[in-house]
């Protein structure tokens, strides 16, 4: 891996192998995740689908099919306090053109043009683009809906962080989507070249150089002052706090969010993972060997540490009626990790099933773009190799420090309201 | 034991295929560089088969969703069941099963001769009794549930329940509560019996390994055994459609449509060509590249989430066209009416070709991860192809080709519309 610093609070990150039969563009932009959120949500879907140079979205869909199918794709999400942008592109590999296309180049190109010399009016977006924009990230937001695990969360989120930033949705709100404006828009778009913290990462056999060199000239006529980006660690635990809704579903969702006393992304954070996993990781851990395993409570039972803000979120699909008894084993289990009550067996095969699946993130570019890529808010990066070193010094004494930590902040049930029927033929 | 290599010169790939002295087909693709393995083990065997062959060559019928039942109860054994012995390892283990076959895989970045070694043994060796039955039956329970709270599960199944009078394919995959009531222990080892001998099975192999790694492995834990390829059982089923239309009522914002185009062919399985020829048709129609796309586009009728999949297996095969729209009835009209267009106007040969153009790419792209890698194999084998079938094939397509499917199929006259509408 390759860093260099291309301006300030731009990093140019690089993999160079000619190992696989595609190549991987990601561009990263982070911004503080606030009031603004809409503004800056819509800009990737505007800009990823036309530039100047094609302004049509035919015409720009049928250069990547000439492009050998390369794929554009745009996203937005949250990580910590911290709302990011994200274009990312995948093309083959020059060596599979049929008649010696440079294609990794010809997309570098393609995505610096989306992102510098969008499609614009003068000093606005097209409004007819916007208006569209507008309905299609209004129908995004509520068609969050759809998947009830994730609106759970969601919920979960709203109801826990309400005092926090965190509780933004990464796609703001439907009633901020509808007061913007073309102009809004595009000064937001300005803001974000201007004050981001961004990274490009790229994995691939293209040559750095002229990739360096056309980013290099592209923000060197941009007047940047990047933003500083804070996530409030939270570690005051009162009663935690429970909150039940009704929906006609088929399947109740149960929610837990633990706060787990982290200062800052890199407290202990090592430790926290391992005792994370082991409480409910893999299919080793407590909740999937006990409230799945041995009680049949449920398909899925599972927690997952979002270190970039200090929780842990606990996620299940139960039956209702069994809400009680998997809240009960779930704070059980929890507190047996605490207490010490996991063999040496259940610690090596964490430490094992963690290592394992970050040394196979060296096998696709995705993998390679997403690791590095969520790194772009740390100063320095670290290798997956680095990290697996961290993990084998860890100590199951830590684990359980770690686990002794964890703390119920909030929990959210979404119920059935009895309006839901079978109807199979 | 017969090894023969395969390879591929654009691609600069190759595997080898090896026919076991156990009856056990084993490919491995070696890809040098790479940390991690990927290994799967399936066998022929899904949710389409609700039918045992018997001795005397009549047919049983088996409750809907025995062949997923039976996948989660295998990693259970008398001892240490096999989730536990992967945890020694490190390695992360699955399973799923499909419409038509039921698939046992891990992948590692070590210990990887071990791993292979738990998944051929674990396999091989069913354990079910009535208490564990019953104990999966709760977790099995909550996953057909959740699925019933998915719109787009919900909107594929009620649409091919809309075309299929008789098939298979339009059962859920994992059954229902009452039919998976009705396993017993007995009939786990009935189906086991008669799905996992060695002689329906396959095993694909690629990443980190060797050819003798995956052989050193194989002679020592397969044991083989009586057995043979099971036999599908070929259903009549009407050309027309069940119903032409159907909608639900669930908690999403906008509603869900699944548009399908119900196909009628003389044999049971669509070849490569067929089906790469129905992927450039269906682009040329409605992908991203075309006016229709940006007719619904601009129009409001769908977003980001359109597409289309040619949905093919042993029996059945349709088109179907899925999305959100607030006009579903709208967007089943406009796909119709371009279909005619088509039909009328014929297609431009340099949308063919940069289609086509775009096709190599993407295949290409498939070809990376060893993950699809190895599930790609166990596929094309099963298919009577090889993983590198398609490279050749898609070079023989001609725009003719594709006027001739359309002739074939894409009849609006055996369409159906399935549709989830919000329930407030």
């Amino acid at each position: 891996m390759h860093f260099e610093n291309i301006a300030e609070g731009v990093r140019l990150c690089t993999q160079n192998t000619d190992k696989f039969k595609t190549c991987r563009i990601n561009f990263s932009m982070a911004m503080p995740l606030d009031s603004d959120a809409s503004a800056r949500a819509i800009l990737p879907f505007i800009l990823h689908r036309r530039c100047a140079k094609y302004p049509d979205f035919i015409a720009f869909s049928r250069v990547l099919d000439e492009l050998y199918g390369a794929a554009i794709s745009a996203g937005v999400i949250k990580r910590g306090e911290a709302q990011i942008l994200s274009f990312s592109m995948t093309a083959i590999d020059d060596r599979f053109a049929l008649d010696g296309d440079t294609v990794a180049l010809e997309c570098v190109q393609l995505l610096t043009d989306i992102i510098f010399d969008p499609l614009t009016d003068g000093e606005s977006f097209p409004a007819d683009i916007v208006e569209q924009e507008k309905r299609l990230l209004v129908e995004m937001i509520e068609n969050e809906m759809n998947d009830k695990r994730r609106y759970a969360l969601t919920r979960c989120e709203e109801i826990m962080f309400k005092d926090e930033a965190y509780s933004i949705n990464r796609l703001g709100s439907v009633d901020e989507v509808k007061t913007l404006t073309p102009e809004k828009v595009y000064s937001a778009w300005k803001d974000v070249l201007r004050r981001a913290t961004i990274q490009v990462t790229m994995v691939g056999s293209m040559d750095i150089e002229p990739v360096a060199d056309i980013l290099k000239s592209k923000f060197s006529s941009i007047d940047r002052d990047v933003a500083k980006i804070d996530t409030v660690f939270v570690n005051e635990v009162n009663q935690p706090e429970y909150i039940c809704e009704e929906m006609p579903i088929k399947q109740g969702k149960l929610v837990m969010g633990f706060r787990t006393g982290m200062a800052d992304e890199y407290d202990n954070s090592v430790p926290m993972r391992i005792a994370v996993d082991i409480f409910g990781g893999g299919t080793y851990s407590k909740l999937f060997s006990v409230v799945r395993e041995k009680m049949s409570l449920c398909y899925y039972c599972s927690a997952a540490l979002f270190s970039s803000k200090g929780v842990v979120m606990v996620q299940s699909g139960i039956e209702d009626i069994n809400e009680e008894k998997a809240k009960n084993e779930i704070l059980n289990q929890l507190s047996l990790v605490a207490q010490g009550e996991f063999s040496d067996e259940d610690f090596s095969s964490s430490i094992k099933s963690i290592t394992d699946s970050i040394i196979s993130n060296n096998d696709t570019p995705e993998s390679i773009c997403a690791w590095y890529s969520s790194q772009l808010l740390r100063e320095n990066l670290k290798t997956p190799e680095a990290y697996v070193e961290e993990i084998a010094e860890v100590e199951k004494s830590q684990v359980i420090d770690a686990a002794k930590t964890i703390k119920l902040d909030t929990v959210f049930m979404l119920k059935s309201n009895g309006e839901v029927s079978d109807d199979e033929d | 034991m017969k090894i023969n290599e395969i390879r591929n010169e654009l691609l600069n790939d190759m595997y080898y295929d090896i026919d076991h002295p156990s009856g056990l087909k084993i490919l491995v693709m070696p890809k040098p560089g790479y940390a991690s393995t990927y290994a799967i083990f399936a066998t022929k065997y899904g949710s389409i088969d609700t039918m045992i062959e018997m001795k005397d060559g009549s047919f049983r019928e088996i409750p809907e969703g025995t062949a997923h039942f039976l996948e989660h109860k295998l990693f259970e054994s008398e001892d240490l069941d096999a989730f536990e012995r992967f945890a020694k390892t490190g390695a992360s283990a699955n399973a799923y099963t499909s419409f038509d076959r039921t698939g046992y895989l891990f992948s590692c970045s070590g210990n990887f001769k071990e791993n292979l070694e738990i998944l051929l043994d674990f396999v091989q060796n069913p354990y079910f009794t009535q208490a564990t039955v019953e104990k999966e039956q709760g977790i099995i329970g909550q996953e057909i549930d959740m699925y019933k709270d998915i719109p787009d599960w919900e909107v594929m199944f009620n649409c091919l329940r809309n075309m299929y009078h008789n098939l298979p394919v339009r059962i859920d995959i994992a059954g229902t509560q009452d039919s998976i009531a009705q396993i017993t222990a007995d009939m786990l080892y009935d189906c086991y019996n008669n799905f996992y001998n060695l002689n329906n099975m396959v095993l694909a192999v690629a990443g980190n390994t060797t050819v003798e790694e995956v052989i050193e492995v194989a002679d020592r834990v397969l044991k083989p055994v009586e057995g043979k390829m099971a036999q599908r059982k070929i259903i009549e089923e009407p050309k027309e459609v069940k119903a032409s239309y159907c909608e639900k009522k669930l908690s999403v914002a906008t509603p869900q449509f699944m548009l399908g185009f119900k196909e009628d062919w003389d044999t049971p399985e669509r070849t490569a060509k067929e089906e790469i020829a129905m992927e450039i048709l269906l682009d040329m129609i409605s992908g991203p590249s075309t006016d229709l796309y940006k007719r619904l586009f601009d129009a409001n009728l769908i977003n980001n989430n359109f597409g289309f999949e040619y949905f093919t297996g042993f029996g059945y095969s349709c088109v179907l066209f899925a999305g959100e729209s607030n006009d579903p009835k709208a967007v089943s009209e406009e796909i119709k009416k371009e279909i005619r267009h088509f039909r009328e106007n014929g297609f431009d040969e340099k949308d063919f070709e940069r289609t086509k153009k775009k096709l190599y790419g993407r295949m290409i792209m498939g070809m990376n991860d060893i993950d699809s890698l190895a599930n790609n194999m166990a596929v094309s084998f099963f298919a009577g192809e090889d993983v590198f079938t398609d490279f050749e094939t898609y070079k023989t397509v001609t725009v003719e080709d594709i006027r001739e499917l359309l002739n074939k199929t894409l009849d609006e006259n055996y369409s159906t519309l399935s549709v989830i509408l919000p329930n407030s």
